[in-house]
């Protein structure tokens, strides 16, 4: 009798071993136990999908903020391409971005509100969609009040 | 014609909670039997095993049916029973692998064997082992486990696997050899 033999013997004992049943009352607590918290998969399919909404928003925000600074941008390099125009030129970016902010803030604090109490009890996913919602058009409103948009843009 | 492991997956995923009766019903002596051979005690093994259960079902959605259905759910088993053993305090090391000492078998170890090890000798073996060795031995052997799949099973590389299972049959061999050495003086 070799090694090899006795690998196999022991290996044939043990897929010879019995399987062991549980309690009586196994299968039963398990059940109870899924049915406990189960999980709600469609909520899965709710979330991914609030997922992309907000993904989707994010981005139309990041467009609209891009479209904003490229309107703006044309102003400032007017300015800077003169003598002595960069302190111009940063005082016109200031002033404007300050001029934004404030009307952002205003915006958004008073969307919040609104967000804040329409949204109460539902998960985050929905207010950040909904802020970003509100912030894309804000700044898309303000990119096209005239002050800041410029033509054929 | 029963149901597959896949259809009934699939009508737990669509929330037919029903559906998982099938799977428990299939597995459980399967999944009791091991935690119970990992644990050595028959209320931990079903505490194990029903935790095991539970947390499959949680997290169906998150099974590759690519893969099977059976290693996905030993898989489960393995980290509840490793779980216990660390809460019963029992010394299951994961990090060091614990290689001892093996003395050279004698040349006639094979033949104490004899020519059949019955279940209780062997469950007793097993029992003596660590767990870390009489896993890979139930899962290779009375799971019918490939080395690759046992290395999914317990997460650890296909060499340890086998490094593990060559262990495992030495010691038991030594083991064996012990045993008929004391029968002998007997």
């Amino acid at each position: 009798m070799n090694a090899d033999k006795t690998d196999r013997l022991i290996a044939t004992a043990i897929a010879a071993l019995p399987y062991r049943r549980p309690s009586a009352g196994f299968s039963a607590r398990v059940m109870a136990g899924i049915t406990a918290g189960a999980p709600q998969f469609w909520l899965a399919g709710v979330l991914k999908g609030a997922g992309l909404i907000v993904t989707a928003w994010a981005a139309a925000l990041a467009f609209v903020s891009a479209r904003l600074a490229y309107a703006n941008f044309a102003d400032a390099a007017a300015l800077l391409i003169q003598p002595g125009g960069l302190p111009q030129a940063l005082n016109l970016l200031a002033a404007r971005a300050a001029l934004l902010l404030s009307k952002l803030a205003a915006a958004v604090s008073l969307a919040s509100g609104f967000v804040s109490a329409a949204a109460a009890g539902l998960p985050a996913w929905y207010e950040i969609a909904a802020a970003a919602v509100v912030c894309s058009a804000a700044i898309a409103a303000l990119s096209h009040s005239g002050r800041f948009a410029r033509q054929g843009i | 014609m029963p149901e597959t492991e896949t259809e009934l997956v699939r009508r737990c995923l669509e929330g037919d909670n029903s559906a998982f009766a099938g799977i428990l019903e299939s597995y459980q002596d399967r999944i009791y039997s091991f935690a119970l051979r990992l644990l050595r005690d028959p209320v931990a093994a079903e505490d194990a095993a029903q935790e095991a259960f539970v947390k499959a079902f949680r997290a169906l959605s998150s099974y590759n049916t690519a893969l099977p259905f059976s290693s996905w759910l030993f898989r489960i088993a393995h980290n509840a029973c490793m779980d216990a053993l660390r809460a019963g305090s029992k010394t299951v090391s994961l990090d060091t692998e614990d290689f001892p000492d093996l003395p050279d078998r004698s040349a006639g170890v094979a033949d104490m064997v004899a020519d059949a090890l019955d279940s209780e000798r062997i469950e007793a073996l097993l029992g003596s082992l660590s767990p870390l060795y009489s896993e890979v031995l139930l899962l290779a052997y009375r799971e019918d486990m490939g080395p690759a799949e046992i290395a999914r099973v317990i997460g650890a590389p296909e060499g340890t696997v086998k490094a593990r299972l060559f262990r495992a049959r030495e010691l038991i061999k030594v083991k064996l050899a012990a045993v008929k050495a004391v029968d002998a003086t007997v």
